[in-house]
C-alpha cells in the first residue's frame, strides 16, 4: 500500500468514527468547538509541546508568508492516554518539523484537534490509537 | 476593690471555661450526629479475611474497542451495554431535551468539574481497587478522584449531603461486591445530558468473570427522573503493569464558555520562557 493511500484510509477511519459517535453523544471538554466535518493539513516547526492535563497541546510555528510565523495550537489526548500508547513528553521537541492533519476550530482561529502528525521521514504520530494490550 | 476584681477575674475564668465546654459539647454532638459509626480497629483476623476475598486489586480499564471507538470514546465516555432503553419520566425527558439543546454550553466540563457518579465509572481511563478491612477504595485516574465504599456494616445515612460520588456502603454476596450509593448532587448526570433528581440511588455489582476480567452491573433508580430502573453493564480488564497517573484538570484547561454561552478555547501561546524538555 502506497503511503498516501494508507494515510487516506487512516484518515477515513478516523473521520467516520468521529462523526458517528459525536452525532449522538455529548462533547467532552469542548469538543463542540471543532469542526469534525472537515480536516485541514498544515506544516510547521514545533514551538512547544505541552505534556499536560486535561489535554496535551502542540504549538506549531507556521510561516505566514509575510516573513514571520503564526503559532497554531493543536489539542491532543491527555498524557495518561498517550503514555500507554507509545508517546512521551519528548515525542515532539521544539524545532521538530511536522505536518499536522487536524479538525479545524469552527470559529476559524489558528488551531484545532490534532489527528495525525507526519515527520519529514514519513513517521506518523497518531493521537487516537488502539487500546493497549492487556497485561496480567 | 481588689477583691471584686479577683472575683470578677474568677467569674470570667469560670464563664470562659463553661462557654468552652458548651461549645465543645455542641461540636461533639454535631460530629457524632454526622458520623455515628466508628470503624473498628483492624485485627490480624480482619486482614486474613481480606486475603480470602476475590482479587480485585490492581489497575483496571474499560477496553476502548475498535476503530470508531478508539477515536471517539476518549472524548465522550464509554457507552455501556444496556439491558433496556433509558426511560425518563416526562418531566425529566423535557429537562434532558433542554440540556441537549444547550449542549454547546457544556459549562461543567469546560470548567473542569468532574462527572461524578455514575459517569466517573465510565471514563476512558483506568481505576485502581484497594481492599482493606471494612473498606473498598476505588482510585479513579480521571480527575484524580476517589470513591470510598464502606464494607464494615455501617448503615447508609438517612439524610446524606448531596455529593458528586454519593455515600457508598457495600457487602459481599459470595464473590460479588454489592454496593449501594445514595446522596448525589444534581450536578452529576446519569449519562451525558441525562439529569437526575436528588432521590437517585445506585446499586452496583462487581464480580470477576475470570481472573483478569471484571463485570460491573449498575442499576440506577430514581423515582422522579426514571420511569424504570436503568440497568447497564460494563467490562473492565486488568493491567498488572500499569500505575495510576496524575490528572489535574485545572493544570492546562483551555476550555471556556463565553457570555453568550458558546464554548471556546483559549489559544494563548504558552510562554517562551518555559524550558523545553531535553
Amino acid at each position: 500500500m502506497k503511503p498516501i493511500t494508507k494515510y487516506a484510509v487512516l484518515a477515513a477511519i478516523l473521520f467516520s468514527g468521529l462523526v458517528a459517535a459525536t452525532a449522538g453523544a455529548a462533547a467532552h471538554h469542548g469538543f463542540a468547538v471543532f469542526d469534525t466535518s472537515s480536516q485541514k493539513t498544515i506544516t510547521g516547526t514545533v514551538h512547544e509541546f505541552q505534556w499536560t492535563n486535561p489535554h496535551t497541546w502542540v504549538w506549531l510555528d507556521v510561516p505566514n508568508g509575510k516573513g514571520g510565523v503564526d503559532t497554531y495550537g493543536f489539542e491532543g489526548m491527555s498524557p495518561n492516554y498517550l503514555e500507554r500508547r507509545g508517546w512521551t513528553r519528548k515525542t515532539l521537541k521544539p524545532g521538530d518539523t511536522i505536518t499536522v492533519t487536524y479538525f479545524p476550530l469552527k470559529n476559524g482561529d489558528k488551531g484545532g484537534s490534532f489527528l495525525i502528525g507526519k515527520r519529514p521521514n514519513g513517521e506518523e504520530l497518531r493521537m487516537f490509537l488502539d487500546s493497549p494490550t492487556e497485561d496480567h | 476593690m481588689g477583691g471584686v476584681k479577683l472575683r470578677n477575674h474568677r467569674l470570667r475564668i469560670a464563664f470562659v471555661s463553661v462557654s468552652f465546654a458548651v461549645v465543645s459539647i455542641a461540636a461533639f454532638v454535631s460530629s457524632t450526629a454526622a458520623q455515628t459509626f466508628k470503624k473498628a480497629i483492624p485485627t490480624p483476623a480482619d486482614w486474613a479475611a481480606v486475603a480470602k476475598l476475590p482479587d480485585f486489586t490492581g489497575v483496571w480499564e474499560i477496553p476502548l474497542g475498535g476503530p470508531a471507538a478508539r477515536v471517539t470514546n476518549p472524548a465522550i465516555g464509554v457507552p455501556p451495554r444496556r439491558f433496556a432503553p433509558l426511560s425518563l419520566t416526562p418531566e425529566y425527558e423535557a429537562k434532558r431535551k433542554d440540556l441537549m439543546a444547550h449542549a454547546e454550553q457544556d459549562n461543567q466540563s469546560a470548567n473542569c468539574l468532574p462527572p461524578g457518579m455514575p459517569g466517573i465509572m465510565a471514563q476512558p481511563y483506568p481505576m485502581e481497587f484497594l481492599l482493606t478491612p471494612g473498606q473498598v477504595t476505588i482510585i479513579i485516574e480521571a480527575y484524580s478522584e476517589t470513591r470510598h465504599i464502606y464494607t464494615d456494616g455501617r448503615p447508609l445515612p438517612d439524610d446524606p449531603d448531596p455529593t458528586f460520588f454519593g455515600t457508598s456502603v457495600g457487602h459481599w454476596e459470595g464473590d460479588t461486591l454489592v454496593v449501594h450509593t445514595v446522596g448525589f448532587s444534581t450536578q452529576t448526570e446519569i449519562e451525558p445530558h441525562v439529569p437526575h433528581s436528588d432521590k437517585m440511588s445506585i446499586l452496583e455489582k462487581f464480580r470477576l468473570l475470570d481472573p483478569n476480567t471484571m463485570s460491573v452491573e449498575t442499576t440506577v433508580t430514581d423515582p422522579e427522573a426514571l420511569a424504570a430502573p436503568y440497568v447497564t453493564n460494563r467490562i473492565l480488564k486488568r493491567h498488572r503493569s500499569w500505575t495510576i497517573a496524575e490528572y489535574i484538570c485545572e493544570q492546562n484547561n483551555r476550555n471556556y464558555v463565553d457570555r453568550s454561552g458558546k464554548a471556546g478555547i483559549n489559544l494563548t501561546v504558552p510562554s517562551d520562557a518555559t524550558p523545553a524538555p531535553k
